[in-house]
């Protein structure tokens, strides 16, 4: 089935600029319909009051981290199947380990690229 | 072998006793004496009991005291707490904030490049009449090689974001240290100012430092190739 270009990705991280590549990587790979977050809670605000299809999600962040967000996300009704990547600095293998058992779909680590990303989601929401 | 109960007695007996004590009654108590305590006469006699171990130790860590309080009075420790480690996390906070303008600044002008190449797409693709169908494609090839060179650079800002994380690291080190000397210089009456953090001050401080634990240096954390191994297997 081909993936819907128009679905509703969230992007949060609490870099601006960061925030700012994966939209424009996102864009460049054609996906148009993404909407931003700067930590956990107001990400998990967006995702409460939007019908999201992606989340795409760092690690470490203030108020709600992404890991307790993705746990939150996991134990919702609404988000417990969603595609989740997380996009972050912290490559120890305990924390990657913790993040499959958390249920997170994917995981890239910091400094990405745009061929990084496009293999991630392919893998998270099928080939585009 | 004699026991702690048994020598009490023998003790308690030779105490009451009014006569001559028999020289055999004073081999056996010095035997049994001997026999528990043995170990600790000798340590006595060779200098090596737990005690005067402890009170060299003690001796050592007050030399080190008073050194250590000697070298803080005579390094200014007063100025590097209360000016040079605040200035260095200020130009630290700057180097970020720096950094993060100039990205700024350069993504924006990738956006307006991106936005300028698909402008300049699609009127050469409406042009009446319509271009060469050779050259048009001529066209779109150097305008792909171009967005892909604006991705590039997208990717390369990544910096920002994880040079960014390590300052803060360092940051919130040296904030750790310059609090941390602050209390040194008061408990060795080098300075009167009163650092006591309050609990929620200390709370948030390790909160942040837990927080900006920064990303792991070169070698230190998974590279994505290993951490897709280890996805593989989990996953």
């Amino acid at each position: 089935m081909a993936v819907d270009k128009n679905m509703r990705i969230l992007v949060i991280d609490d870099f601006q600029t960061m925030r700012r590549i994966i939209i424009n990587l996102l864009r460049q790979l054609g996906f148009t319909n993404i909407t931003e977050a700067d930590d956990g809670t107001t990400g998990w605000e967006k995702l409460e009051a939007e019908d999201i299809d992606l989340i795409i999600s760092d690690w470490n962040m203030p108020q709600m981290t992404g890991f307790d967000l993705l746990k939150k996300v996991r134990a919702s009704e609404k988000y417990k199947t969603s595609p989740f990547i997380m996009v972050t600095a912290e490559g120890k293998r305990e924390n990657v380990i913790a993040a499959v058992q958390a249920g997170v779909s994917n995981y890239v680590v910091k400094p990405f690229n745009a061929a990084t990303l496009k293999e991630k989601l392919s893998k998270v929401i099928g080939d585009f | 072998m004699t026991d702690v109960n048994q020598l009490q007695s023998q003790l308690a007996s030779l105490e009451n006793t009014t006569e001559a004590i028999p020289a055999e009654q004073v081999r056996e108590l010095v035997s049994s004496i001997r026999d528990l305590f043995g170990d600790r006469i000798d340590q006595q006699a060779n200098g090596n009991s737990g005690d005067q171990h402890l009170f060299a130790e003690l001796g050592e860590l007050a030399k080190f005291i008073n050194t250590a309080k000697k070298e803080l009075r005579d390094a200014e420790s007063g100025k590097l707490a209360e000016q040079e480690i605040p200035d260095a996390s200020v130009q630290l906070d700057e180097i970020i904030k720096m950094t993060e303008q100039a990205t700024t600044r350069i993504m924006d002008c990738c956006e307006r490049l991106q936005a300028t190449q698909n402008r300049l797409r699609d009127r050469l693709l409406s042009a009446e009449p319509p271009l060469d169908p050779e050259l048009m494609a001529g066209v779109d090839d150097a305008l792909m090689e171009n967005e892909t060179s604006v991705t590039q650079i997208f990717e390369a800002c990544n910096f920002q974001d994880v040079t960014g994380q390590r300052i803060q690291k360092v940051v919130k080190t040296l904030q750790e240290i310059e609090r941390q000397v602050l209390r040194m210089l008061v408990v060795f009456g080098l300075n009167q100012k009163d650092t006591t953090l309050d609990d929620s001050t200390r709370e948030a401080l390790v909160h942040d430092a837990e927080l900006l634990n920064g990303p792991a240096l070169p070698g230190q954390g998974l590279e994505q190739d290993d951490i897709d191994a280890l996805l593989s297997k989990l996953l």
